[in-house]
């Protein structure tokens, strides 16, 4: 590990902090962040990728919650169909996604030929080649893993325990909010985590859908790097981009170690 | 305090009844075991009460009024349950807080009463722990804590004790019938061990298949067991299948003189206890006493427990006084019911009790 991945990065991160100057010897700089900072798109696409990444993560726990929710907790035969349904995605590709949805979403796409031909209308926007696009094809991608840990989580938080809840007068709301909310509080945090890191770095979808501007960062690293040869910019990009994700794979680390501890593993 | 009603309770799941029409009234303040075997539908029963499970026919009063409406947080009604049930995020404290909190009551009152709950339970000082920190027993005794603080008009209490070791289990079950006396409330407690239910309960019912065999006092329950299957299942009996003819009951070459008044030429069980099978005095008729073939002799502290052979009938239990050992030659002992159960039908049984002709033990 520390020869393929440890080595190679702090290659990488020492390479973007210095220079060589004229007589051969090395100094330390912060000369390539200040013009990688200075091309008139760095700054609007990393907050533009962020913006993307705090967006998905939202909806897709926005979406996924309740699903887990109910998988989690309803009899019914119908939680059969749902959690197929929940976990389709995970067995597509993500290019498979890319093109199936720009078939289906895009322009003259299937949802644009219904509507029109069995409502006449003709006004239908396709959002994929707009952020929506980006933010649709990663949604998708991210369910099924969302879902599972969500479940799994929720599944941590036996019956007998909220029953006594009920038992001592806390109604519906309260169970949630003082006894299993509290308890999942951890894979809530490890799922928006993993999400963030997920999108943070999606590269497949962003290159195919949404529009030629602004870029996501994987797919404005790769356009440096292959698209102009700008290799000093791709590779600060991608420093970067490896900090911030380092930043909140903490998070994950440190969720993940907790709840290790706290069951005395 | 209040009295508790079971009207004609009944659930089904599916096709399966498991709680068949059973009536209970548990008085005021009166301690009421429900006794069967797993899958009985004694816990289904006691689900039904504290609002987990809906019945499908028959009420639950409270009173004399029905709560079979009123969803299980709005319940009068407190448990205990079988497994671990604190809430491992929150400390001793804020979980037997947490009820008394939902219902508005004030912070100084919270205070104090989660105090008087630990002490009442032989936990002060508690207070502070996560329920990691405290083994089983500690943990049930928080849980019923929890459940007194808040002065249900009934406590249920569900196994609250069966995945504790047996020593510990005789030692919260005296703390909890202490506490129950001392705080005068109705209980009624399901378990699938029957000495737990003799030695708690003002009265036991016992379950079988979703209905009710015998509701009585542990003594009755005991002494005249309503069923074939109380007799088998509270404590241990000696169970022997006899006919009856002009001259008595037979078992194998045995006899046994009175038969209580059953028709002869049927076919009848003999229900007897191993403690009142009794050394035969010399004076007795050979044929009224049985010879038993002794297998196995286990010293159990204040008695002997014998296991034998009933010529020709079957396996027999015997507790002998150690210091009736002595009629035990060369591996056989001759003895006689002092009294027994004669079962027929599906009616109660027949009592007999045989007092002449007995040793002095």
């Amino acid at each position: 590990m520390a020869l393929l991945i440890v080595y190679p990065a702090a290659l990488s991160v020492f390479d973007t902090l210095t220079a060589t100057s004229a007589d051969g010897s090395t100094r330390f700089t912060l000369e390539s962040y200040v013009t990688f900072f200075q091309l008139p798109d760095a700054l609007p696409n990393l907050w533009f990728t962020l913006r993307i990444t705090v967006v998905t993560v939202t909806i897709l726990f926005a979406l996924c919650f309740p699903i887990a929710y109910y998988l989690r907790f309803s009899t019914s035969q119908l939680s059969v169909p749902v959690r197929f349904l929940a976990l389709f995605p995970m067995f597509v590709p993500g290019i498979v996604t890319a093109f199936a949805l720009i078939r289906f979403l895009g322009d003259n796409g299937w949802i644009e030929n219904i509507l029109f031909s069995l409502t006449g209308w003709e006004g239908w926007v396709s959002p994929i080649a707009k952020p929506q696009g980006i933010v649709i094809g990663l949604v998708w991608e991210g369910v099924p893993v969302t879902v599972l840990v969500l479940t799994a989580g929720l599944s941590q938080v036996p019956n007998h325990l909220i029953e006594s809840a009920r038992d001592v007068g806390a109604n519906g709301r309260q169970v949630f909010f003082r006894i299993i909310f509290p308890q999942i509080r951890r894979s809530v945090m490890i799922v928006l985590t993993l999400n963030f890191l997920g999108v943070f770095g999606a590269f497949t979808i962003p290159l195919l859908l949404g529009g030629a501007s602004p870029q996501m960062y994987g797919h404005y690293m790769a356009n440096r790097l292959y698209g102009i040869g700008q290799y000093t910019h791709a590779q600060t990009a991608a420093v970067i981009m490896f900090l911030i994700s380092a930043a909140v794979g903490t998070l994950y680390v440190r969720s993940v170690v907790n709840q290790r501890m706290e069951k005395g593993e | 305090m209040a009295k508790l009603t079971i009207d004609t309770l009944t659930k089904h799941f599916g096709s399966v009844v498991a709680v068949d029409r059973i009536n209970i009234e548990v008085e005021d303040g009166e301690f009421v075991c429900i006794l069967g075997p797993s899958g009985c539908g004694k816990s289904t029963a006691l689900r039904m009460i504290a609002g987990f499970e809906h019945p499908t026919e028959g009420d639950i009063r409270i009173d004399d009024s029905s709560i079979v409406a009123i969803p299980p947080n709005k319940r009068p009604t407190a448990m205990v349950f079988q497994k671990y049930t604190l809430w491992p995020h929150m400390t001793v404290y804020e979980n037997i807080a947490f009820g008394l909190k939902l219902r508005g009551t004030a912070d100084a009152t919270v205070r104090r009463t989660v105090e008087e709950g630990l002490e009442l339970v032989g936990l002060s000082g508690y207070e502070k722990r996560y329920p990691s920190q405290l083994s089983g027993g500690q943990q049930q005794r928080v849980a019923l804590a929890r459940a007194i603080v808040l002065e249900p008009k009934i406590l249920l209490l569900d196994e609250p004790f069966s995945s504790l070791d047996a020593l510990l289990r005789v030692r919260l079950r005296e703390e909890l019938k202490r506490i129950q006396r001392r705080l005068g409330i109705t209980t009624l407690f399901v378990t699938h061990d029957q000495e737990e239910a003799l030695s708690l309960s003002d009265r036991i019912a016992v379950m079988r298949e979703g209905q009710i065999e015998q509701l009585a006092d542990p003594s009755t329950v005991y002494a005249r067991p309503r069923s074939l299957f109380v007799a088998d299942f509270i404590g241990d009996m000696n169970l022997f299948e006899a006919t009856t003819d002009a001259e008595g009951i037979r078992l194998g070459s045995s006899l046994l003189r009175d038969s209580g008044g059953v028709e002869v030429d049927r076919k009848v069980t003999v229900a007897v206890r191993p403690e009142e099978l009794v050394p035969a005095a010399t004076g007795v008729p050979p044929e009224e006493t049985w010879e038993i073939a002794v297998e196995q002799t286990m010293d159990l502290g204040h008695y002997l427990k014998l296991l034998g052979e009933l010529t020709g009938v079957g396996p027999v239990k015997i507790y002998l006084p150690k210091s009736a050992h002595a009629n035990v030659v060369k591996g056989r002992v001759r003895v006689t019911p002092t009294r027994y159960l004669i079962y027929s039908n599906a009616d109660a049984p027949v009592e007999v009790v045989k007092r002449p002709h007995v040793v002095a033990r």
